[in-house]
């Protein structure tokens, strides 16, 4: 007997640790590992719902509405989540009735060195011209993370990674609005981000969007902080025709998006332009976030001031109630992925 | 689950759930259904009836109104169903019992019936009339029936006028809720006002008899209405947000009855209205709360309306409230909301008309029936607006109103009397 033994896992048998075969039952030894994925998707439904009222304090609900004040229960104003070190809040907003963003995030890898750990993450804001857009948001945020992953787990790279996540994410925005009135159907902005960790090669960031929705990457200073999306606006469209950004068509088409996802959005609402990779030059963070912040925080520069911390969730706390603070006007979401730091 | 569906009364609301910002006032037609087969599942009550008939003097002349009183008596008696007990009442300055003369009602049945028919027929009137006596004596006979379904049809010729006003209104505040008591007056010398003020707070109903021959008509149906309720004492329980006012609880159909003062507080935020005795019916609420306003988006709940026989809850209906900023959808009227506002104002348009026609004033007269005219007309009620033609005349060319100089009595008080009754609408589905 020479070298190390282990066992077959179907039949028990000892083998050795470089035998790609059982000799007993001709088994495979070295089956490949399936990818570990791990995820999450924000704002989870039903969350908050044994809280006392939101607008009176009265503990005690009927049919969803409170017993002394007579407001429908709230949904809760904020959901927060962590995935490893990747912090995502999604929040109300003062004066939005309800969270029309969805936020979502999943992890594959890691542990082979022939997988490295990849990151994919995506941001969504309903169009709230359309009927239930948060039906959309949630579908295609997680529908898009999903694809993001599955594509990674079969060892895609991360352009194709995207563009799988942005095609689900299309089909399932479509499918929210089944059963809907077509004239109203449920869209939303989309913008995805990929983040690789190689071993020898560094981190490489791919991102995708659709709409207004933006990633952000924010390296330690003094490397420059920038704005990786280009937004689907008509402000941008006219600031890429050469109008000045404080231009007054500019400043009014700030909010009018060209494309989006939904049933009425075509099948491929993207631009390919728009997936472009960058390679991480040092530590830093992305940021994925939704109007409801850059509206007040348009910067990278200051952005990054937000994020030069070490711990991503008190970076994403600090930017959603910089939000909250600076007026609310509508849901704001905040992904925020540490990149090259401790690890 | 609780009890089982089919055994549930049906309460609907039709209201426009969308308030422009800053706006607070929620206005539900509110549709409240007993089913046959409720009323058919109601456990069995005993039931009292009491037939109350004028004996004043005046019910001499003109002839043959007496006997057409005593005939109508009879026909009522002739609907009781076995095992009613009942009792027949000769008012006066006061009451006596008629039938039987101990004053203890006994249960209807061949015999009781016959021998009831023949005390009525030996009746001869002699004396005044004081109906706030007439009240307290069938209010003590039913208060030995504890829980079992009430009711009394009074008769009366003529005024309440040996009693004091105070007296008879005292007589009336202590007999709600003891008692459902349907009034009707036979010629054109009583007061529809006063059997109103009777019928309103005793949760039944008044009109006019005008010819003595059509009582033994209208009180076999009055006793076979009777005979047909089997829930007693409903209670419409209206719960609303902290901070709210209740701004009216009226029922509207099939007759305008403004139940607003009848609240009776049960607990925070919560009254009930009393709805009296129930067979299969159905009969449409409007409810107005003031509300205080939310942002756009939010959504409140304004009203719960619960139908309770004692502590059961039998049906449940929410009024629900969304702000909006959009005005199109929240400058929309609920068809019934608007329908039964101007039922409302019909009725009121009618009773201030012809009050007004009383005191000489035509000016104001002539306004509020010609409005009663246009809106009986626009809203298909056909009953009010054929007995406005009695007292108002509009020349369908140029629009103008002329009140009739010659008016017979009659059609004035069938007018009054019945300006309360509604014209009907349906559910949209």
């Amino acid at each position: 007997m020479t070298g190390e033994q282990t066992a077959c896992p179907q039949c028990a048998a000892p083998a050795g640790v470089a035998d790609r075969f059982c000799e007993s039952c001709g088994g495979p030894l070295l089956e490949e590992p399936k990818p570990e994925i791990h995820r999450v998707a924000i704002p989870r439904p039903g969350l908050g719902a044994d809280g006392p009222c939101a607008d009176c304090g009265n503990a005690a609900f009927a049919d969803g509405y409170c017993t002394a004040c007579g407001h429908r229960r709230a949904e809760p104003d904020r959901d927060e989540a962590l995935l490893g070190a990747i912090a995502l809040i999604t929040d109300r907003g003062l004066h939005h009735a309800r969270n029309e963003d969805a936020a979502a995030a999943g992890t594959v890898g890691g542990r082979d060195p022939h997988q490295p750990l990849a990151v994919a993450v995506a941001v969504c804001d309903g169009v709230s011209t359309s009927g239930d857009p948060q039906m959309a948001s949630a579908a295609a945020s997680k529908g898009g993370v999903d694809a993001m992953l599955a594509a990674l787990a079969e060892r895609s790279d991360a352009r194709t990674a995207v563009l799988a996540g942005l095609a689900e994410a299309a089909k399932a925005a479509a499918a929210a609005g089944v059963g809907t009135d077509p004239a109203r159907a449920p869209s939303c902005t989309y913008t995805a981000a990929i983040v690789v960790t190689h071993a020898d090669e560094g981190v490489r960031v791919t991102v995708g969007n659709v709409g207004d929705s933006r990633a952000y990457w924010l390296p330690e200073p003094p490397a420059p902080a920038r704005q990786l999306t280009l937004d689907d606006s008509l402000a941008q469209e006219l600031m890429t025709a050469g109008a000045s950004a404080e231009s007054e068509f500019v400043l009014r088409g700030a909010h009018t998006i060209t494309r989006w996802l939904g049933a009425d959005a075509g099948a491929t609402p993207w631009s390919e332009d728009s997936v472009q990779t960058i390679t991480a030059d040092g530590p830093g963070s992305l940021l994925l976030c939704s109007d409801g912040l850059w509206n007040y925080l348009p910067d990278a520069d200051e952005l990054a001031r937000f994020c030069s911390g070490t711990d991503p969730s008190a970076a994403a706390r600090a930017l959603t109630e910089h939000a909250l603070q600076a007026g609310g006007q509508d849901n704001i979401t905040v992904v925020v992925i540490p990149i090259g730091g401790a690890s | 689950m609780s009890s089982p569906a089919q055994h549930d009364i049906s309460v609907d609301v039709d209201h426009n759930p969308y308030l422009a910002e800053g706006s607070g006032t929620v206005d539900a037609i509110v549709s409240i259904t007993a089913g046959s087969d409720v009323a058919a599942a109601a456990a069995p009550r005993e039931r009292v009836e009491a037939i109350i008939i004028d004996c004043s003097t005046s019910m001499l002349k003109p002839a043959g109104k007496f006997d057409a009183a005593k005939r109508g008596t009879t026909a009522a008696i002739d609907e009781l169903t076995d095992g009613t007990y009942f009792i027949i009442v000769a008012g006066t300055g006061q009451a006596a019992a008629v039938y039987p003369t101990d004053g203890v009602p006994t249960r209807a049945g061949t015999a009781s019936r016959a021998a009831a028919a023949r005390a009525v027929d030996g009746l001869r009137p002699n004396g005044g009339t004081a109906m706030g006596t007439w009240l307290a004596y069938v209010r003590d006979v039913v208060g030995q029936f504890p829980g079992a379904l009430t009711h009394a049809i009074l008769l009366t010729d003529g005024k309440d006028e040996h009693e004091t006003p105070e007296e008879l209104q005292l007589e009336i505040s202590l007999s709600i809720g003891e008692f459902t008591c349907d009034c009707r007056g036979v010629g054109t010398d009583w007061r529809v006002e006063e059997l109103r003020s009777i019928s309103s707070a005793l949760l039944g109903s008044v009109d006019i008899v005008a010819d003595p021959d059509d009582l033994a008509e209208d009180f076999a149906a009055m006793m076979r209405t009777s005979m047909g309720k089997t829930i007693p004492d409903l209670t419409l329980r209206l719960w609303t947000p902290a901070g709210a006012k209740v701004g009216f609880v009226k029922q509207v159909a099939p007759t305008v009855e403004d139940l607003t003062s009848r609240r009776v507080e049960s607990g925070n935020q919560v009254g009930g209205y009393p709805l009296g005795s129930w067979g299969a019916e159905d009969r449409d609420y409007h409810i107005q709360v003031e509300v205080e306003p939310a942002a756009a988006g939010r959504e409140k709940l304004a009203a719960r309306v619960s139908v309770l026989s004692g502590d059961e809850v039998l049906g449940e209906g929410l009024v629900k409230t969304v702000w909006t900023a959009d005005t199109a959808l929240s400058a929309k009227i609920s068809r019934r909301v608007a329908h039964y506002t101007g039922q409302a104002e019909l009725a009121q348009a009618v009773q201030d008309g012809l009050s007004a026609r009383k005191d000489g004033d035509v000016a104001t007269a002539t306004a509020k029936l010609q409005r009663a005219m246009e809106l009986a007309v626009e809203s298909g009620n056909d009953g009010t607006a054929k007995l406005l033609r009695g007292v108002i005349e509009v020349d369908e060319r140029t629009g103008t109103a002329r009140l009739k100089r010659e008016v017979a009595a009659a059609d004035e008080m069938a007018l009054d009397a019945r300006s309360t009754k509604t014209a009907r609408v349906r559910k949209e589905t």
